[in-house]
């Protein structure tokens, strides 16, 4: 089933065009990468399937509802319930963006209490057993700022996903991290994968793209510049910007 | 020793005036503060604007003038030209004045919060009064603390320049028994209230900071 559809995105701040034309299209259970120089438009891209960044053209389609759509004089116009459709992706940044204020417990536990108004006492059982998976449970009641960048992320990737999300964004998840603590999170996102979650991830892990990801996008300028299987991508590369960037990123 | 627990009753009965105005700026002033600080951020650009001139003109002239401004000034603006009893007038400047005060130290604190916190919050739905009640503020409030600390000690001496209008705060008993009795001992004894009501704020202040501290 395809999850998320998106036709001739087109995305401008004032008078700088970051998205030209973007296509993307994603099935369930499928893992694809982003790869491409920084400055490219990968998060801009990102953020706009989430609705964070709203599009200037183009129409996405999330699990077969239209969050927004672009008609021929080129108006755009989101969904009513765009939002509701919107928080259907959990979204981890690279930042992480844990709430500093509340225990580890209640991070997870916030908005599917308050947003989605679930039974709290079956949240906690569901978010415990989130924690267990990304082995933190026993840092349930620590604040996030007493503990690594590492378990922040994993604790961020536990958050998002107490939401049930059917679809996973991720925006360099491990750029802010030590070398040394970039492996336990992706290795919590390889078994995400493994449970057949949706997942788009912007990287530099190329090790990650080449072994997780079902599909590689290259994106520069504005466009995605060449696309395939991770074997195709790395393996045999056309586009001469994707050749001069891998050169750079393997060296 | 006698004759400081003969003023005493006298200068408690000042005090009463001066907590009385101290307790109900805080209350009106803060909410005030809040409320111009949203109007400050918002995206309607004359309303920022607007209130910025507002906050310009309230710290930029003496508070003492203000305040002198409502008494005696306010009944002859045409149309709104109201007399107001010592009291209000005197409520009214303070609240305006640390209205803007307040509202200064509440945007900033505001602007202090990531981006990315309000991202979060929005990625995982919460809607703009949710986000700010429950996110947004709580951080906000942690980040202030130290400077509404410092205004409302530094209001807790202000509330002497109502002798101005010659109320009876505790200044101006204290003067008047000073001059009544030619001794200078009220000054002290003066120092000292003002001393107390301080150093409860800084204390309860200092619990305050140390309960937000928990999460550092
Ligand atoms: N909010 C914004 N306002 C203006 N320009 C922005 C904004 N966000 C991103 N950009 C610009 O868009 C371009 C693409 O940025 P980004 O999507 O972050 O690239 P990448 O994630 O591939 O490094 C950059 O030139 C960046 O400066
Ligand atoms: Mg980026």
């Amino acid at each position: 089933m395809r999850k998320i559809e998106a036709k001739s995105i087109c995305k401008k701040f004032d008078d700088l065009e970051v998205l030209k034309s973007i296509d993307m299209t994603v099935d369930e259970g499928e893992v694809v990468a982003i790869i491409g120089p920084s400055g490219g438009g990968k998060s801009t891209f990102l953020r706009c399937l989430n609705k964070l960044e709203t599009i200037n053209g183009g129409t996405i389609i999330i699990d077969g509802e239209t969050l927004v759509s672009t008609d021929e004089n080129g108006n755009v116009r989101y969904a009513d319930n765009s939002s509701r459709i919107a928080c259907r992706m959990g979204m981890v940044f690279q930042q992480f963006n844990l709430f500093p204020h509340m225990t580890v417990l209640e991070n997870l536990m916030e908005a599917p209490v308050h947003v989605q108004k679930r039974n709290p006492a079956e949240v906690q059982k569901e978010a415990e057993a989130l924690l267990e998976k990304v082995g933190l449970l026993d840092k349930r009641d620590q604040y996030p700022l007493r503990l690594s960048g590492g378990q922040q992320q994993r604790v961020a990737i536990a958050r998002a996903l107490c939401m049930k999300p059917d679809i996973m964004l991720f925006d360099e998840p491990t750029s802010s991290l030590d070398p040394e603590l970039t492996g336990e999170v992706l290795k919590t996102m390889r078994n995400l994968a493994e449970d057949h979650m949706t997942m788009v991830v912007v990287t530099h892990e190329m090790g990650f793209a080449r072994e997780v990801a079902t599909k590689v996008l290259f994106m520069a300028d504005g466009y995605i510049q060449e696309q395939g299987t991770p074997e195709e991508v790395f393996g045999n590369p056309k586009n001469e910007r994707l050749k001069s960037f891998l050169k750079s990123i393997l060296k | 020793m006698d004759y400081i627990i003969s003023i005493i009753p006298q200068m408690l009965m000042g005090t009463v005036d001066t907590l009385r105005l101290f307790f109900i700026t805080i209350v009106l002033a803060i909410p005030l503060g809040i409320l111009l600080a949203f109007c400050r951020v918002s995206s309607f650009k004359l309303l920022r604007d607007v209130v910025a001139a507002y906050v310009y003109v309230l710290r930029g002239t003496p508070l003492m003038l203000q305040l002198l401004f409502v008494y005696f000034g306010l009944p002859f603006i045409p149309v709104i030209g109201i007399r107001l009893d010592d009291f209000p007038a005197a409520v009214l400047a303070f609240v305006l004045n640390y209205g803007a005060y307040f509202c200064e130290i509440f945007r900033a604190g505001l602007q202090a919060i990531p981006r990315g916190q309000f991202e979060a919050a929005k990625t995982l739905g919460m809607n703009y009064a949710q986000t700010m009640k429950r996110i947004i503020l709580p951080q906000v409030f942690k980040i202030i603390l130290p400077p509404v600390s410092n205004e409302t000690i530094t209001l807790v001496k202000d509330t002497s320049l109502i002798y101005v209008l010659a109320m009876n705060d505790l200044l101006r008993t204290t003067r008047n028994l000073v001059q009544r009795d030619f001794n200078i001992m009220p000054f002290v004894v003066a120092a000292v209230f003002y001393l107390v009501m301080s150093m409860i704020l800084t204390y309860g202040f200092n619990k305050l900071e140390k309960h937000f501290a928990r999460w550092d």
